[in-house]
């Protein structure tokens, strides 16, 4: 029982890692987190849907057709919503308040135009599980933890191996210096939230399979924000290590506590995190970030 | 002077007689009706009035009650609480209605019951499942509020004697929404009857509003190799849940209650709730509304729907009481309501508690899924 709980904490923490690689990207570079990136999520989500079960596309297309707009998507929000603030130096509290309302704004809309209903992704992968003795492991578990891992490996690489990678980096080390050394800021932050965003398109559509697809199901990303924060705020691989943390520990306290204490141990870790290591378990103090 | 006078009188008397309150010595029994005709639970609400109607017109055909005529005023309540109180105003102080059918929804009969109890008119609910409709608080009691409908914690009892007679299931597990009211009471009296059976409970397990992930749970679930899972939940999280389920491969029998029964649930949830059973307050198939069904179908060109079934049978309650009061007078029919013994309806026979104005020991329809189909089982009469 505690391997098979082991695994599903894992599967959890899959999906919570794609979600909180984009919180941190975004906060590595410019010191807030894009509150709407569960938004971003559900539009990736509905884009694979309809890819998938009204177009009858191939399922890789499907995903990449849901990382480019997921990403296109993000970076519109960013000129939208944040940009005109940036501009201004407005206090963080203001993006806050600006990315509360695209949340608000694009869930009423996608429940005015595409409506309220529960939509459920055909059945791609078989749904029976494979046995390991009595361990089941799920195949769509096995296929989301396989995108997650080469979605990862693809930003590490690109973050750390690519001229871009290290314009980001210089970014989050200090952005106006940055500026000064030629790196153009703008194009650095629109490819910070491109990247984010397209991380939560990979995420909308393992998410939706998994789970269902509805308008507010962006809400549920609040849980891959607490793990960005338990590995630390702008450190990528802090954020995917935060996710399983997350993931297991929701996971042993549904199962050797109560159900129904599963948030509670969320939120305590985090608020324990939080106090007593401000930074995150792999948050490298402000010098080495992203 | 004095003469025309004289002519006077009799004009006056005349004006008198047609200036009585109409129906106070009409030959009709004027009842009100109230539902959602509009809005996003329209579906709902014209499928209970149309019941109602034909109910009435099938009554008005054999004769009426006491030799009068029924006469029913319908409003549209749009689904919205305040339009609803207004309805019923509406109904009680212009057209002096002396009793209310309706509504398909426990939120308007809660905000409607505090009106009809200050009128002292009676209103018996269609639809209204929640127990605070009757009984707002332990030891209050609704005086002038009925229902033709079950209540949700009963439905956890009925469930909790179908496993255990008919299913011969044994060792139960619990997976339940821990802030619904409607879960919670569900599982609570399931428990109560399950245990008092001799039946065990193997695992006993919540989750929260808006939770997708359901695995930590089942995997307990599984561990403790139950007989049947029984998930007082609504159609959502069944779907997924039951998924859930089958992934990690529990095969035992998923049992359920009215928050099942919705063409989404077979959608989302596919195959895995295949065998499932849920119970519900009626079905359309059940054998014994097959030629109202036609009648219904003949008159409104569609078919039934659950709604029109326990429209029919609150109407149905009010003919019962008012035959029993042996007059069409408010009090003495909320009286009549209190006492209704025995009554066959389609949905089960209603025997009123009068201490919670609820049907007792009604009888529930099972329904199971097969072939990704909802298919009526049989009317189940629980034990006392």
């Amino acid at each position: 029982m505690i391997w098979q709980q082991v695994i599903n904490g894992i599967s959890i923490g899959g999906v919570y890692a794609l979600i909180a690689v984009g919180y941190s990207l975004v906060y590595s570079v410019l010191n807030f987190s894009n509150f709407a990136h569960g938004e971003v999520l559900m539009v990736g989500a509905y884009m694979g849907f309809y890819a998938l079960s009204a177009l009858h596309l191939p399922f890789f297309i499907a995903v990449g057709l849901a990382v480019v707009v997921g990403g296109l998507m993000a970076v519109a929000l960013e000129k939208v919503g944040y940009r005109p603030l940036r501009l201004r130096h407005a206090p963080t509290l203001y993006f806050m308040i600006s990315a509360m309302g695209l949340s608000i704004f694009l869930q009423n809309f996608t429940i005015v135009t595409i409506g309220p209903n529960f939509r459920t992704y055909p059945d791609i992968f078989p749904t029976h599980p494979i046995m390991f003795g009595a361990l089941a492991v799920g195949y769509l578990d096995l296929v989301i933890f396989v995108i997650t891992a080469i979605s990862l490996g693809l930003m590490t690489w690109f973050i750390c191996g690519t001229r871009l990678g290290s314009a980001i980096q210089a970014a989050a080390y200090n952005m106006r210096v940055a500026g000064l050394m030629g790196i153009n800021p703008e194009l650095v932050v629109s490819i910070v939230f491109f990247l984010a965003g397209a991380s939560a398109g990979v995420g909308g559509v393992m998410f939706g399979m998994k789970y269902t697809v509805y308008p507010w199901m962006g809400n549920l990303t609040i849980k891959a924000f607490i793990a960005a924060v338990v590995g630390g705020l702008g450190s990528l691989p802090g954020a995917v290590v935060g996710a399983f943390v997350l993931g297991i520990t929701e996971t042993f306290a549904a199962a050797f506590v109560s159900s129904a204490f599963r948030d509670l141990f969320s939120f305590a870790l985090m608020i324990l995190i939080i106090v007593i290591r401000p930074g995150g378990l792999m948050g490298v103090v402000a010098t080495e970030k992203a | 002077m004095k003469t025309s006078m004289v002519w006077l009188l009799p004009a006056l008397a005349l004006f008198m007689v047609s200036c009585q309150p109409k129906g106070a010595k009409s030959d009709t029994i004027k009842i009100g009706s109230f539902g959602s005709l509009s809005g996003d639970q329209a579906v709902w609400g014209q499928a209970d009035i149309q019941g109602q109607k034909l109910t009435v017109e099938q009554i008005n055909q054999a004769g009426g009650i006491l030799g009068k005529k029924l006469e029913l005023i319908t409003y549209d309540d749009k689904g919205d609480q305040l339009e609803a109180v207004n309805a019923v105003k509406r109904l009680i102080n212009e057209d002096k209605v002396v009793a209310v059918v309706g509504c398909n929804s426990s939120g308007r009969n809660i905000a409607v019951a505090p009106v009809v109890e200050a009128s002292k008119i009676p209103v018996i609910s269609t639809f209204a499942t929640n127990p605070r409709v009757t009984v707002p608080e332990p030891g209050k009691l609704m005086q002038y509020t009925f229902r033709a409908c079950f209540i949700d914690p009963y439905a956890g009892d009925v469930l909790a004697q179908f496993a255990f007679n008919t299913l011969k299931a044994k060792k139960a597990a619990l997976l339940y929404e821990i802030s619904s009211d409607y879960s919670v009471g569900m599982r609570d009296f399931f428990k109560q009857s399950w245990q008092k059976m001799g039946g065990t409970i193997t695992a006993d397990e919540a989750f929260k509003t808006g939770d997708v992930d359901f695995r930590p749970q089942l995997t307990k679930i599984k561990e403790s190799k139950p007989d049947v899972i029984i998930m007082p939940i609504l159609y959502k999280e069944v779907a997924l849940s039951a998924k859930q389920a089958r992934d990690l491969g529990i095969k035992a029998t998923m049992l359920g209650g009215d928050g099942w029964p919705s063409s989404a649930l077979l959608e989302m949830a596919g195959d895995a709730v295949e065998g499932s059973y849920f119970v519900n307050h009626g079905d359309v198939d059940a054998p014994n509304v097959q030629d109202w069904r036609k009648s219904y179908k003949d008159k409104y060109q569609k078919d039934i729907e659950i709604n029109s079934i326990l429209g029919h049978d609150a109407m149905m309650m009010l003919k019962s009481a008012i035959e029993r009061a042996g007059k069409a007078d408010p009090q003495a029919i909320r009286d009549a309501l209190e006492t209704t013994k025995n009554l066959q309806v389609f949905t089960g026979v209603i025997n009123v508690d009068p201490a919670t104005h609820n049907p007792l020991g009604k009888a529930a329809s099972i329904i199971t899924i097969k072939d990704k189909k909802f298919v009526f089982v049989k009317q189940f009469e629980p034990a006392k």
